[in-house]
């Protein structure tokens, strides 16, 4: 029935055209801003449902094709009649405002008659794979309109903008608003935005900060400038958020930071009267955190500061070193002068290493270009020696110092020296010779243990736990040992002097505290076939019986050279307890026997080298305490002088110690160094060889050197020749075909 | 009017009515009037009204409708007993989306002139 009634209602196409006429200059009117009733719903209905009807009919009389062509064709004569002419006539600011409320009305316009269209989006339009009202319409406006106003509307923001960096205030929403134009009008795609406004805008940016760049770099000073450069780029990231679209940052800000930072980063940074190194050297914290900010974000930046802070930290790290070295040289003549010129270089080294963390911590971020720039720097000074001694020789002193008693341990209290330790072990790192600071410090160590110098046990053990965290088990087995040997002596004294108690038949008729060590922990020391004073004799024999019923299968071998002994010198005066080694005592007790004896027969009776014997008189006859006269009275001792017991020496003290200089172990301590590294190398190169088969020959080094370069840098040359050496031995083999490669040999 | 008419009103009076969930406190924006090509007045939510959506493009078109006329639409087009089908099936729809599931009777002579108003109301 409806159908009837429906061809009966049929519509022809102009008829329904005037329909919709009427609708179009309604809405022309209302977005004219001209006085106008809003739509009603009946109006509104009646426009959909016209459009609806025309569709709806059967051919010839569905019209979709003729109402899509004329939705068209109404919105481009719309803009061609009434959106132009009120552009072309404006310009500038006028010109934006005008363009910013014509992009609001399109929209309206569009949405509008899009609803009115609507059932021609529902299935002529999808049918025909025609763009939908909407694109359509906003096609119209982007080509028509869009297109002519674009170039003059992006000059015109462009001129606001420059207005505003020269400190002008501006209308911000207006800008906002016709930056909605562009990117709108891509219709999805930022590529109109891009390319019709961005792009200029960019290249805008750079000449305007190219051209500001040139002029401050001239007469600003660093610090002004890099202010400068800062709010700039602060006003920059500001623009973007009040205007532009977000994804213009990244590129703006990357073109004001070239202009501004990268092109004249050389002047800047290096300026000779206020650049990096002399923000460095005036300890400008602020100046160089600024720096830092600036430069981080752009690729490679840091670069050039991190090294002029490296360039820095060497000197000053230099200069400390040669104000040793200047210092030792002056004071040459008092051995303890020299002394205390390393201890005050350590402390030195200490601050200066603490200062500069500083930095890196606070103005440069933590950033690993510093951290490897301040290890570097500190590589290159805290490797050079001082007066004839290593830097490792210094830093183990150091640790004497602290370690022994009359040292730190009196001086300062446990927070502060627990402190010392850490920075103490921190420079430890920096020292490529690492084993060479283990070989003296385990001699140190040592004497401090065997002598009863150490200030306190607990700190011997912290500081070992230091080094174990920082450089492995390995490093500080052999000193622990020799810590627990000493705690062992003293359990194993106790049941020695039970023993004695409990075998009457054993008078010492001396009190003897033995002290057993295991061998591989301990520095070695050489064993001298002293011919030992009978009294003492028996007391070997007394503890070799006991240490016997102990453990059968061990050797004891006796260091006399590390003995004390405490002596009771009748003198003329009053009677002095000598506190002397045991070689010394040696030789006091052959005087017991006899008035007078030549160097010869002293040399003979005790069987020593010259050596020894030369030290020993010396101590005893030509320095403070002279416990022995000497013919003839000379200041050294010579194979023909003559020794004499000296009744009438005494002394304020009852008890007094005569000390024996010690040998200068320097040497051999580098020498034993020398020897472990050889074998390290060689266990380095089989253990590489065994599990890579075959290697080439520079391969084969670098790896060598990166295994070892935990304890010590090791010597190219030597490397090779061990490689030759272990093909001599054939733990190796040249490759016959490549001679340049290594073959390993089970 | 016949007496099938009559009843027809009187019958559709009371869906609409007995559909109508407003009170007379709320404003007349919570509801819209349809009126069918015989004149019948129906009261129903904007809410309902808007799965229709022809009636809901023109319900939030900018700058259209003041706030003293509330949607009142008129579908010459339109019979009653299809108009009050249409609202009927309103209703089912927004119960339906809110998990109820039930059947949507049609008779079917009413199903072809149903079928074509639904297309113009675009429900």
């Amino acid at each position: 029935i409806l159908s009837l009634q429906r061809v009966m209602k049929s519509i022809e196409f102009e008829q329904g055209w005037s329909v919709m006429e009427t609708g179009v200059a309604k809405l022309s009117r209302i977005l004219e801003e001209l006085p106008e009733p809003p739509f009603l719903p009946e109006e509104y209905m009646n426009q959909y449902t016209t459009i609806y009807n025309m569709c709806i009919q059967k051919p010839p009389l569905d019209y979709s094709q003729q109402l899509y062509d004329k939705y068209s064709e109404v919105i481009a004569t719309y803009n061609k009649d009434t959106v132009l002419p009120s552009l072309r006539n404006k310009f500038d600011e006028y010109m934006l405002k005008e363009l910013v409320k014509r992009w609001g009305n399109n929209k309206v316009l569009v949405r509008w008659l899009s609803r009115f269209f609507d059932y021609l989006d529902r299935y002529y339009i999808p049918r025909r794979a025609l763009p939908s009202l909407n694109v359509a319409g906003m096609k119209s406006f982007c080509d028509m309109v869009y297109q002519e106003v674009q170039s003059k509307a992006k000059d015109a923001v462009l001129a606001l903008i420059h207005k505003e960096r020269e400190g002008q205030q501006i209308d911000r929403a207006l800008l906002k608003n016709v930056i909605d134009v562009y990117v709108g009008n891509g219709m999805g795609q930022m590529e109109k935005y891009e390319e019709d406004f961005e792009s200029f805008f960019l290249e805008d940016t750079a000449s305007y900060y190219s051209c500001k760049a040139s002029k401050w770099i001239q007469g600003d000073s660093c610090p002004d400038y890099m202010l400068k450069s800062e709010e700039c780029l602060k006003k920059e990231k500001e623009r973007v958020s009040h205007y532009l679209h977000v994804a213009t940052e990244p590129k703006l800000i990357e073109k004001v930071q070239n202009e501004l930072l990268v092109v004249v980063a050389k002047r800047l940074i290096e300026n000779e009267n206020s650049g990096c190194r002399a923000l460095l050297r005036d300890d400008k914290m602020g100046d160089l955190s600024r720096m830092y900010r600036l430069y981080h974000p752009i690729l490679l930046g840091l670069d050039p500061v991190a090294d002029l802070f490296k360039q820095h930290v060497t000197a000053e790290g230099n200069a400390l070193i040669k104000q040793a070295a200047d210092a030792a040289t002056n004071q040459a003549a008092s051995s303890g002068g020299v002394q205390v010129q390393d201890q005050v270089l350590i402390r030195k080294l200490i601050e200066l290493h603490d200062k500069y963390m500083v930095y890196v911590e606070e103005c440069f971020q933590q950033h690993s270009l510093f951290h490897k720039a301040l290890k570097e720097a500190f590589e290159v000074f805290c490797n050079k020696p001082v007066a004839g001694a290593s830097s490792a020789e210094i830093l183990a002193t150091y640790c004497d110092n602290i370690l022994k008693k009359g040292g730190g341990t009196e001086k300062l209290r446990d927070e502060a020296l627990e402190e010392t330790l850490e920075k103490v072990v921190k420079l430890l790192v920096y020292i490529s010779d690492k084993d060479l600071f283990a070989e003296f410090y385990r001699k140190k160590q040592a004497r401090r243990l065997l002598f009863d110098r150490s200030g306190s046990e607990d700190l011997e053990k912290s500081i070992l736990l230091k080094f174990k965290e920082l450089l492995g088990g390995q490093f500080t087995s052999k000193m622990e040992g020799m810590v627990t040997d000493i705690t062992l002596a003293k359990d194993n004294q106790i049941s020695f002097e039970e023993y004695l108690s409990t075998n009457t038949n054993t008078k010492l008729g001396i009190d003897l505290t033995v002290t057993v060590l295991t061998t591989g922990f301990w520095p070695s020391y050489k064993t001298s076939d002293l011919n030992l004073p009978s009294e003492m004799v028996n007391c070997i024999e007394a503890f070799k019986a006991f240490y016997a019923t102990k453990t059968k299968h061990r050797r004891l071998s006796w260091i006399y050279s590390l003995g004390t002994c405490h002596i009771s010198g009748k003198f003329d005066q009053k009677t002095i307890e000598l506190i002397v080694s045991t070689y010394q005592a040696a030789v006091l007790l052959l005087f017991n026997n006899t008035e007078r004896l030549t160097y010869t027969e002293i040399l003979e009776q005790l069987n020593l080298s010259h050596e020894d014997l030369v030290r020993l008189l010396h101590s005893l006859s030509c320095l403070k305490y002279k416990i022995l006269t000497k013919e003839p009275m000379s200041r050294s001792i010579s194979k023909t002088d003559t020794f004499e017991f000296n009744a009438k020496f005494t002394d304020k003290m009852r008890r007094i110690k005569v000390p024996l200089p010690p040998m200068d172990e320097r040497k051999k301590v580098i020498e034993d160094v020398d020897k472990d590294r050889r074998y390290a190398i060689d266990a380095a190169l089989v253990r590489i060889m065994k599990s890579r088969k075959v290697l080439g020959h520079q391969q084969l080094v670098s790896e060598c050197v990166e295994h070892l370069s935990k304890m010590f840098k090791p010597d190219i040359k030597l490397i090779k020749k061990r490689i030759e050496d272990l093909i001599s031995r054939e733990y190796l083999e040249r490759d016959s075909e490549n001679p340049n490669n290594f073959k390993y040999l089970a | 009017m016949t007496k099938g008419a009559e009843k027809k009103q009187r019958k559709a009076k009371a869906v609409a009515e007995k559909k109508e969930t407003t009170t007379t406190t709320t404003t007349m924006r919570e509801t819209v009037k349809l009126i069918s090509m015989e004149g019948f007045e129906f009261v129903i939510d904007r809410e309902a009204a808007m799965v229709s959506h022809t009636i809901r493009s023109m319900l939030t078109s900018p700058g259209g409708f003041s706030e003293s006329k509330d949607g009142v639409v008129t579908f010459p087009d339109i019979s009653t007993p299809i108009l009050e089908k249409i609202c009927q099936y309103f209703y089912w729809s927004l119960q339906y989306s809110r998990g109820k599931e039930t059947e949507f009777h049609i008779e079917p002579e009413l199903t072809l002139e149903l079928m074509m108003a639904a297309n113009y109301l675009h429900t």
